[in-house]
């Protein structure tokens, strides 16, 4: 128990090293001496920062070597901030208290040139021109009652602009695919059978255009921002028929086909590089199904006979089918590089 | 050396115990002394619903139908308690119904003979197969013809949409839920003691009939002016019915096997859903801004 005595000593100060974390403004850093360059040109502003911080540097009022001096005789503008507080004429200068000397001409306001056009977002949370998306996502059959082709998938976004993206995505089904208890049911009371497709992967290049953003104010008591796209492109799908009219003769391979996609979606930002997405899109093709006849001659005859079952070129129907495949997939973006600067200061 | 062991175990567990209880996190409240001091987040908010009596006539689409799509005509009416909080109904008939590719394939491609007599209507004799005299598939397939929901709509985000960077309009997102009451037009059933024999061909007609169901909904609404907004909202209505007049469960294990009897047991689970658009009209006209 005499070593117990050391190992208490030793866990003491540890315990009393300082554990709290202080969720405080960062002070600006000392820029008395900032160049008058700066002034006239602000440098790019970190997104990281935060965005009710003046600029650290070509924003006088970051400085406290560089902000206004109180008014005489004025003890409330300027004061230091005391028990906590902050002082507000070094976070804007321009605060009615902290000119109390200075006479408002108003006439001579209203002279003023006004900016007419205001954006209505004057600063976009996120900027995402040249920074890499990626976004996993799992992506859910919508339009298929008979099978349904659930698939994981990725999508790799890099935008060239702060609109305009090129990229790729793809979704693997394999495995997934689930022939559905409806499929069965009517079946079995129609006595008709409709042919079913199962999925191996698909891959697109595609196109994303960015039309829409805004901002939402949750519970009046925080705001999330959030975006619109649209996108489309090109690409494969792997498909094959499942086989349900002649399931003992017919053994389908892998189909290669051409689709086309479209789809729009929505982007929640919960930081600056991490979204949660959810989108709808639409793959496009024209599949080969399965024929709903079977070659009229017995199993017993070759292969290549035209009327043998066992025939592949009488497996597929003849004429190919438009199909759409409408996904609804959710999943979350990451944006590379997580910060970025804006190019002047809010 | 056991004893030291020990020793050097417990005091650790002292070690450990006293760190992990002081980790707090204070996060310190800046006070401002400025004209921003217990300023509001938003001066001069819009009050778009508080107070304010909403109409909104309203078209929905059923989706990913099986048998059957629906249009329906109808509206809500909402009187907004709250700005976030709102009591009223959604009502619609159904205006429009067609078909669907899959109802079509069956009354096409379907064999009339015994084995389907008693799930597809056909000519006078269950066994004859007189092409192009026998009834419509189309006709035995269910139909909505009405939906009455009273309920709550709760808008817990309010903001603004930027498109293209030159239309600028105020937008809600809310939720809303409620009890529906949905009117259906659905096969009777049959089969039973002292009912129609299934494979009658007038057992195949529709009956009336109603469904209590929960409805809930998601939705965006966007405000191009005080007085009128545009709406847009997924709703979904989840209730089984029997939608294609089949005789699909009532015996075998499970009940997953035909009984030769329509009744409520081919009713199967459907998580019917809807898209709606709406144009709401505010009164009074003019909304109230905050301070």
């Amino acid at each position: 128990m005499k070593q117990a005595g050391r190992w208490l000593l030793l866990a003491a100060p540890l315990a009393l090293i300082p554990q709290v974390a202080h969720a405080q403004k960062k002070k600006p850093p000392n820029t008395g001496a900032a160049p008058a360059a700066a002034a006239a040109s602000p440098p790019p502003v970190s997104a990281d920062a935060d965005a009710d911080q003046p600029a650290a540097a070509g924003a006088p009022a970051a400085s406290p070597d560089s902000a206004p001096p109180p008014p005489p005789g004025d003890t409330s503008a300027g004061a230091p901030a005391g028990a906590g507080g902050v002082d507000i004429c070094q976070i804007t200068p321009d605060a009615p208290q902290c000119q109390v000397a200075k006479e408002v001409n108003m006439a001579t306001e209203a002279q003023k040139p006004i900016h007419a056009e205001i954006y209505a977002v004057q600063q976009q949370y996120v900027l995402k021109a040249q920074r890499l998306e990626i976004m996993p996502y799992f992506a859910v059959t919508m339009n298929d009652q008979f099978v349904s082709h659930n698939a994981p998938g990725l999508a790799l976004n890099y935008y060239v602009t702060q609109v305009l993206a090129v990229g790729v995505n793809g979704n693997w089904y394999d495995g997934l695919n689930a022939d559905s208890d409806f499929n069965f049911q009517n079946r079995r009371a129609a006595r008709i059978a409709v042919p079913l497709n199962i999925y191996q992967f698909s891959g697109d290049l595609n196109f994303t255009y960015v039309p829409m953003y805004g901002k939402f104010a949750g519970f009046g008591d925080f705001i999330f921002h959030y975006d619109a796209y649209i996108d489309g492109g090109l690409g494969v799908i792997r498909t094959k028929p499942e086989p349900v009219i002649d399931p003992d003769n017919r053994k389908f391979d892998w189909n290669t086909l051409v689709n086309f996609d479209v789809g729009i979606g929505l982007r929640i930002f919960f930081t600056r590089w991490l979204a949660a997405v959810v989108e709808v899109r639409d793959l496009m093709y024209f599949d080969k199904i399965e024929a709903i006849t079977i070659a009229p001659g017995a199993s017993t005859l070759p292969a290549t006979n035209p009327q043998s079952p066992l025939n592949p070129a009488t497996w597929y129907d003849p004429n190919t089918h438009f199909t759409n495949d409408v996904q609804l997939q959710v999943g979350l973006s990451f944006f590379l590089p997580t910060s970025f600067e804006y190019r002047l200061p809010k | 050396m056991k004893r030291r062991f020990v020793s050097a175990i417990l005091a650790s567990l002292c070690a450990v115990g006293l760190l992990a209880s002081s980790r707090v996190a204070h996060a310190q409240e800046i006070q401002l002394t400025g004209p921003l001091k217990g300023a509001p987040a938003v001066r001069h908010l819009r009050l778009y619903r508080q107070g304010r009596l909403e109409l909104a006539p309203s078209v929905s689409f059923t989706l990913l139908d099986e048998y059957r799509r629906t249009i329906l005509a109808g509206g809500q009416l909402n009187y907004n308690l709250l700005d976030w909080l709102a009591i009223g109904v959604w009502g619609a008939a159904g205006v429009v119904s067609t078909t669907t590719n899959l109802a079509d394939e069956i009354n096409t491609f379907s064999p009339r003979d015994p084995l389907t007599a008693d799930n597809i209507n056909h000519s006078a004799s269950p066994s004859g197969n007189t092409p192009g005299t026998n009834p419509s598939f189309n006709d035995q397939t269910a139909k909505i013809s009405y939906v009455v929901a009273p309920q709550l709509t709760f808008t817990p985000f309010r903001g603004k949409l930027a498109i293209f960077n030159k239309i600028f309009v105020d937008t809600d997102f809310y939720i809303a839920g409620g009890v529906g009451f949905v009117g259906l037009q659905e096969r009777g059933d049959c089969g039973a003691t002292g009912q129609l024999a299934c494979s009658d061909p007038k057992s195949f007609a529709l009956t009336s009939t109603t469904k209590i169901a929960p409805t809930f909904g998601v939705g965006l609404k966007f405000y191009p002016a005080g007085f009128w907004s545009l709406g847009v909202e997924y709703r979904a209505l989840p209730f089984a019915w029997n939608r294609s007049g089949f005789d699909e469960r009532g015996s075998g294990p499970g009940n997953n096997f035909p009984d030769q009897k329509i009744s409520s047991d081919d009713e199967t689970f459907q998580f019917n859903q809807l898209v709606t658009i709406s144009l709401g009209f505010y009164f009074p006209f003019q909304p109230k801004l905050t301070d």
